[in-house]
């Protein structure tokens, strides 16, 4: 198989190439990373749901939808990518998607190791440290007739930049976006104290990969390639293609990690509104923030409750709210604990 | 309907390669993942459903779904034009891996040509049986 070994290459052309290379039915393994900082949403994400255009047209941060799944994402020269494009009948692509993702990341996984920053799979598509922190992003997409397989390894990573590009319900929320990927998301600086040099982070990921795809032979892209990469660009370029429409929800969710969501939900009580910002870990409710505009005695019943659910199960939520209320003799009418429950989503 | 192990095929159907089924009632055609396709797919997350009025070509994607980060096609068997597509499923995509040969439906299409239907395979037939016995080898299912 071809490795295409391209260095830091325009931001577009990053996306790009490996949108060409299965339209041409070329299979192939890229390792770059671009040149310019740019924010990349999913498919099927709504972009006007999911990023703050206004502030990203601003500062001049393009924007671009991929045709693969996942979140939006903040992309920068400090994460470099692999894009592995693969005809479907290829035995390397047989198997289910678990197993793909699993043949495919474990060599990330190893990179890493080789690097001094043991990590593994998690099912179904993350590459987590020992302490189970995510420090690598993936997706996959079948493109014409083939499979691609697009991930990084995060040297670095610009949390304040990531948290402002997203649209976000308020500060709370974003400030909650922020801390949870401070704690849930890590790169090579923050575990070594340094960023490896080029030549060391993309070594490992060749030396890995090649145990798993065989000997990979390194080549120049194809002109072909470039010339899919020129067809494409209008329409990857085109409003109609960035604004396409998609996911549509109610409330806001930003997924940090496969167990790690912060969410918030709005619920419209007979009393009053209700608003609740939580990061969910898993079916546990790692830390909760409460408001909204409704009337409630003792005042400071909100943040008692707040304190009382975190950490705990949403299995359990139910109990806990009507004990609260039980022994703490709280006043809310017209918001019963079940009001509680539907807003926490347990 | 036809059963290999743990799948079921209704043997009035008639399936696809990428493990679409396609029924016929007069000329309209209702399509859907077969429950073999939708465990493939695994959970998934989100259907993108067509606009109705758009043409389709046969054995060109049209529609996809994401399940894991991961984005797949659903190619059109026959050619014709979409009649109406499973609102339901936007909202509630489950109904594709829970339901796939009911209310998990995906879209109509008016074909053009129901001939279009005798290049696929009915569950009964022993090329549907070998087929399905390659495709859990290569999935390992």
């Amino acid at each position: 198989m071809h490795l295409y070994p391209l260095g830091h290459v325009p931001w577009l052309e990053s996306q790009l190439i490996y949108h060409a290379q299965p339209r041409l039915g070329l299979e192939g393994l890229n390792i770059l990373a671009p040149r310019e900082p740019y924010v990349c949403i999913g498919y099927h994400q709504d972009l006007a749901q999911e990023v703050d255009v206004a502030y990203c047209r601003e500062r001049a941060i393009p924007i671009f939808r991929r045709e693969v799944g996942g979140g939006a994402v903040y992309l920068d020269g400090n994460q470099i990518f692999y894009q592995l494009i693969l005809h479907k009948d290829n035995p390397l692509a047989q198997g289910d998607k678990a197993a793909f993702y699993q043949r495919m990341l474990q060599p990330v996984a190893e990179a890493y190791g080789d690097l001094g920053v043991p990590a593994r799979y998690r099912p179904i598509n993350d590459v987590i440290t020992l302490e189970g922190r995510k420090i690598s992003g993936t997706g996959a997409a079948e493109i014409g007739d083939c499979l691609v397989l697009v991930g990084n390894l995060i040297a670095d990573f610009d949390y304040e930049t990531m948290a402002r590009v997203l649209r976000v319900p308020d500060e709370k929320y974003r400030d909650k976006v922020f801390k949870s990927m401070r704690e849930n998301l890590t790169t090579l600086r923050r575990e070594l104290g340094r960023v490896p040099s080029w030549e060391e982070m993309t070594e490992a990921l060749i030396r890995r990969f090649e145990e798993v795809l065989g000997p990979l032979e390194p080549a120049e892209l194809p002109r072909a390639v470039y010339e899919e990469v020129e067809r494409l660009k209008p329409q990857f370029l085109s409003a109609e293609w960035l604004y396409k429409r998609g996911k549509s929800r109610a409330g806001r969710e930003v997924k940090i990690a496969s167990d790690v969501h912060v969410v918030q939900r709005v619920h419209k009580a007979p009393g009053g509104l209700l608003r609740a910002t939580i990061e969910l870990k898993g079916e546990r409710l790692a830390s909760v923030s409460l408001s909204g505009d409704f009337f409630c005695y003792p005042p400071n019943a909100v943040s008692e409750l707040e304190a009382a659910l975190e950490g705990v199960p949403l299995s359990e939520v139910a109990d806990i709210v009507a004990r609260f209320y039980a022994t703490h003799k709280v006043e809310t009418p017209g918001v019963s604990p079940q009001d509680w429950q539907k807003v926490l989503g347990a | 309907m036809t059963t290999i192990d743990r799948f079921e095929f209704p043997d009035e159907l008639y399936y696809t390669k990428d493990h679409v089924w396609a029924r016929a009632e007069g000329h309209i055609v209702t399509i859907g993942l077969s429950q073999f396709g939708q465990e493939l797919a695994g959970q998934i997350v989100y259907v993108e459903v067509p606009r109705v009025g758009r043409k389709v070509a046969k054995g060109e994607p049209f529609m996809s779904m994401e399940s894991g980060k991961w984005v797949g096609r659903i190619k059109s068997p026959v050619n014709g034009t979409i009649v109406e597509a499973n609102e339901e499923i936007e909202w509630e995509c489950t109904l594709v891996n829970q339901e796939p040969y009911g209310r998990g439906w995906l879209a109509k299409i008016q074909a053009a040509d129901l001939n279009d239907l005798n290049d696929l395979m009915r569950a009964d037939s022993p090329e549907f049986a070998a087929f399905i016995a390659a495709e859990r080898a290569k999935y390992k299912k």
